[in-house]
């Protein structure tokens, strides 16, 4: 018998506080709350190079459920690696032990934050559940990796990962920005297109002929932008092998941007 | 100055071999950036680029901006699809030890302008 699909909306890209450049504010609970209020069915952590406040968020979510808040949120454990090209790519991961088992691989590759690097680009603090700081990380997120966009793509794909191309419509960090042209080649599963750029523009219809699934996320730095942009996603149920399935088209499963 | 004549003043390492008439080709204008988007939009057509970027899209854009070789700073070294891609398209590839700024002041000395000189 076919699984009963359903609509689910999920908001792909939010940054914890972890994210020398996001918010204070973005601590595992808040995110949990906000993202409820929002009506959003999933969300993604996708912190700059790590992955170490996913597991964070996904324990504040299921409290959450047990203690009887609106709604049930499935959190995907993510990650947004900055390639030596300075392409921002998405990973999303089967589960929050790959993320950071892709996370460790990627922490060798970034160098040290030095002295005053708080002061310039911010805090990296690693938090618990409940939103306490229980330390902070000493790699310097906010700089690139040394890992080539083929490497990084490798990567997430050998942690069981889906690849997708981050706010391609930017003027930084983009593939478009930084590579000029799209290459067919790299491997990507989806591309992430902000709100900034609309369904009827111009450059939409060029993003279309890329021939890939199109998602939409907000790319929250502040709790007042999650869920400003969503994904519309065709499931079973809000899952990463559910998402897997939406963005390869298979089973009745399917995307589009909300 | 003609290409042959820069890279031996540079002593450029030659990653193609020199497309037939090329190495006598006058190249007079440059330009120097790492993002392609960039590059595609104010490379001037004849001109050589300096860039520390070796992805497989630096040929696709050189080819299409019209430029007549590539300079890769500070020893990066592209793989071999990207040089026998570069080779395909009738362009010239080099590397050097230097950096950009190093290789750009050695090339303005010689005469090559960018496009607001």
């Amino acid at each position: 018998m076919a699984d009963r699909l359903r609509y689910a909306t999920a908001d792909l890209h939010v940054h914890t506080a972890l994210s020398p450049c996001a918010s204070a504010e973005m601590t595992p609970p808040a995110i949990v709350r906000a993202a409820l209020a929002r009506g959003l069915d999933m969300i993604a952590i996708c912190d700059h190079n790590s992955a170490r406040n996913v597991a964070a968020v996904q324990e504040a979510a299921a409290r959450g459920a047990q203690e009887g808040h609106e709604g049930r949120l499935t959190v995907l454990a993510g990650m947004e690696i900055s390639s030596a090209e300075e392409v921002h790519v998405l990973g999303l991961f089967p589960d929050a032990t790959a993320a950071e088992a892709a996370g460790v691989e990627i922490r060798r590759t970034l160098p040290e934050a030095g002295d005053g690097y708080g002061a310039f680009f911010g805090e990296q603090p690693l938090m618990s559940a409940d939103g306490r700081v229980l330390g902070a990380e000493t790699a310097a997120l906010a700089l690139a990796t040394s890992l080539e966009l083929d490497a990084v793509v490798d990567l997430i794909k050998r942690h069981g990962g889906l690849a997708v191309a981050a706010h391609i419509d930017r003027k930084a960090f983009s593939v478009f920005s930084q590579l000029g042209f799209f290459p067919a080649e790299a491997g990507f599963d989806a591309i992430e297109v902000t709100r900034f750029t609309g369904d009827d523009s111009p450059r939409m219809a060029g993003f279309r002929a890329l021939g890939l699934p199109i998602t939409s996320s907000s790319d929250s730095h502040y709790l007042e932008d999650i869920g400003s942009a969503a994904t519309g996603l065709t499931v079973a149920v809000p899952s990463f092998a559910e998402v897997a399935l939406a963005l390869a088209g298979l089973d009745g499963r399917a995307v589009c941007r909300a | 100055m003609k290409l042959q004549e820069l890279v031996k003043a540079l002593a450029l390492t030659e990653l193609t071999p020199v497309a037939a008439g090329e190495g006598e080709a006058d190249v007079t204008q440059g330009y120097a950036s790492d993002l392609l988007s960039d590059v595609l939009a104010h490379a001037p057509s004849g001109g050589v680029l300096v860039t520390l970027q070796v992805h497989l899209n630096v040929i696709a854009v050189a080819s299409h901006a019209g430029l007549r070789a590539v300079i890769f700073s500070s020893s990066r070294t592209p793989e071999d699809d990207v040089i026998s891609k570069a080779v395909d398209e009738g362009l010239s590839l080099y590397v050097s030890p230097a950096d950009t700024f190093d290789i750009v002041g050695r090339l303005y000395q010689l005469g090559v302008r960018g496009r607001t000189a």
